[in-house]
């Protein structure tokens, strides 16, 4: 008998949910969210500033993964399985993956963009969260007194720059550089004529000791003297002439390029995802991040709360700006496979 | 002659087999984990190879096997892992040698150094190859303050440094398999050959060495089949001037999200790892028949 009734009772109380107006149960917060993003020193900022605002605001603890993984993210789409609520999207995936379908549609009622660049504002799937730059790098004691390459031309140069180089084992941003050292315009880039890139490779190639494969490489190799010149990312460089190496930065003919964040289509707490994005857009956040990594947001405001000091190592100021081209991400998303098959086919054919 | 052989066979089919029995047995024991490798590897590698001709045509393979690139790195990839296996032999057989007659204390300290690369991770221990090998690093500039070379030696960035970072953690995948073959040898064996008058090369040659050979095969298989796998020490080592089959598969797999063509580039690895183990398997096998 009293079986029955809990029975009952039990059916009762599952009714009466079913019948709850929907916004209460839109509203039941989750204990946690999960951002993936690319780990090391980045986590560890996260942690202290987009993390700890967000878990401030709303009161949900957030978790993190790494590393970025496009592979992954493709999978855990397909399969239904999202761990991620919000995920980084590395290099120029962002435009592939909403090509692909692996992203929820963001919500601008919820992410504040107004006042964003009007470039970025009408994003419909992919969140602008960063700027870095690939960029090239030299030793100060080797080229001191400001005698440094000063654009790709001058890196290819070997007679009045001598010394060995690094330069990254990818096709992306070396096919520019390559052509910007041959004399083309930084306007007329796009469509990329590959030969020709190629050809002005064949010149460097002797010259290039390192391929590097990680971002870590070039700065390493700098400290380690292992080279004189390097491309590299921005933030790498900006991190090891902080701590003291005898390391800095030419903007002239660095490769621009917007970070973002994405939110996996049939991720579980996607309102909460869009409300994490909503935190970074916070131009003291972003201030904080750009000061420690030198990759700055893209809030207009972000440049009224960094140090002066701090300016001259940012890609988007606009000094630096004027000497930087923004990599052509759409050329890239379709050639992408293409160019990487001649680079690889390109770096087996001589030694 | 069929009945006879029937009837020879017939007594032995009556009895209960203790073998068989055995057998079952055993067999019973291992299903759990034959289980488990059933449900996480032969079926998700079946299903990956199916990716490959996913459209219905063999199109992934015709570009697999006909362009130049991926025949030269697949083949540099086989160069590179019969080049490690090699030296990893060459070095692993009289470790395993020293090992077997080695003291408590020597063999402690030696199974120590061997094993202290499986507890370090891959990136650790290749950067602290480079800082080892680079052009200033460790060992260049020892050699140049004792004045044995004038130029840095291009140790890193290029196969030596490969090979050096490889055979460094492959090394105990070769030791172990040989270690334990040579232990299983009875010493009553060495003896007899020793009292017969044999000298110390003799019995090495003739006992020691065809009955370690089990052991050389199963360490030379496994090194062989895993170095063909190596991606983050050549990308790293190699200066980019490596390229393995793996890097590429790798970069299908999560740069561009073509599947089925890496699907393609695995089968083809897969197939060409296969075809190389039976053969190995054969050549040594027969060698330690013929020696028994």
């Amino acid at each position: 008998m009293s079986i029955r009734m809990t029975r009952r009772g039990v059916l009762g109380t599952s009714l009466a949910a079913a019948a709850l107006p929907m916004p209460a149960l839109a509203q039941a917060k989750p204990d946690r969210i999960v951002v993936n993003i690319s780990g090391g020193a980045m986590t560890n900022l996260f942690r202290r500033t987009y993390f700890a605002e967000f878990e401030k605001r709303h009161g949900i603890r957030v978790v993190d993964t790494s590393p970025v993984d496009f592979g992954k993210l493709r999978a855990m789409v397909e399969s239904g399985n999202v761990e991620w609520t919000v995920t980084e999207l590395g290099g120029q995936d962002f435009v592939r993956a909403q090509q692909m379908n692996l992203l929820e549609p963001l919500d601008l009622s919820i992410i504040d963009l107004s006042r964003y660049p009007e470039a970025v504002r009408n994003t419909t799937h992919t969140f602008p969260s960063s700027v870095y730059s690939t960029v090239m790098a030299y030793r100060t004691d080797v080229f001191p007194n400001n005698m440094h390459p000063k654009g790709w031309a001058e890196f290819w140069d070997v007679r009045r720059f001598p010394g060995p180089r690094t330069l990254r084992n990818h096709p992306v941003d070396n096919l520019e550089f390559a052509l910007l050292a041959d004399g083309v315009a930084p306007d007329k880039l796009y469509p990329i004529d590959l030969e020709r890139a190629f050809a002005k490779l064949d010149e460097i190639r002797p010259h290039v000791t390192v391929w590097w494969t990680t971002g870590a490489q070039p700065a390493q190799l700098l400290v380690d003297r292992e080279v004189v010149l390097a491309s590299g990312w921005n933030g790498r460089f900006y991190d090891i002439a902080r701590r003291g190496a005898p390391v800095a930065v030419e903007w002239q003919g660095g490769s621009a390029k917007q970070n973002a964040f994405g939110i996996p289509r049939g991720a579980r707490n996607a309102v909460w995802g869009n409300h994490f994005l909503q935190v970074m857009t916070d131009p003291k956040l972003q201030a904080v991040y750009a000061t420690e990594l030198a990759y700055p947001g893209l809030h207009p405001d972000v440049m009224n709360h960094v140090e002066e000091s701090v300016k001259p190592h940012l890609p988007t100021t606009p000094e630096n700006l004027a000497k930087q081209f923004w990599l052509g991400v759409d050329w890239w998303t379709e050639h992408g496979q293409r160019a990487q098959e001649a680079w690889n086919r390109w770096m087996l054919r001589r030694g | 002659m069929s009945s006879v052989a029937e009837a020879r066979a017939a007594p032995s089919r009556a009895r209960p087999d203790p073998e068989r029995a055995r057998e079952r047995t055993l067999l019973l024991l291992a299903a759990p984990a034959l289980l488990v490798l059933g449900v996480l590897f032969v079926w998700p590698l079946l299903r990956l190879l199916s990716m490959s001709v996913a459209d219905g045509t063999l199109a992934q393979f015709e570009k697999a096997a006909l362009d130049s690139l991926y025949i030269a790195v697949l083949w540099d990839s086989m160069e590179i892992a019969l080049f490690v296996t090699a030296i990893c032999l060459v070095l692993a057989y009289p470790v395993s040698l020293w090992l077997v007659q080695a003291g408590r204390l020597g063999f402690i300290l030696g199974m120590f150094f061997l094993l202290l690369p499986f507890w370090t991770s891959v990136l650790v221990r290749t950067y602290a190859w480079m800082v080892l090998l680079g052009r200033s690093g460790v060992i260049n500039r020892m050699l140049r303050d004792w004045g044995l070379i004038e130029a840095p030696l291009p140790l890193l960035h290029n196969l030596t440094g490969v090979l050096i970072g490889m055979v460094h953690v492959l090394l105990p995948y070769m030791v172990f398999p040989i270690y334990a073959a040579l232990l299983r040898i009875d010493p009553d064996l060495k003896r007899a050959a020793e009292g017969l008058g044999a000298p110390a090369w003799r019995v090495f040659l003739r006992v020691t060495l065809p009955l370690s050979l089990p052991g050389v095969f199963a360490g030379c298989a496994l090194v062989f089949v895993i170095s063909l796998g190596f991606f983050i020490t050549p990308a790293l080592l190699g200066g980019g001037r490596v390229i393995m089959i793996a890097m590429l598969i790798e970069q299908q797999v999560r740069e561009f999200l073509d599947w089925p063509f890496a699907a393609a580039l695995a089968t083809v690895l897969l197939a060409a790892t296969l075809v190389i183990y039976a053969a190995l398997g054969r050549l040594t096998g027969g060698q330690a028949h013929a020696a028994r």
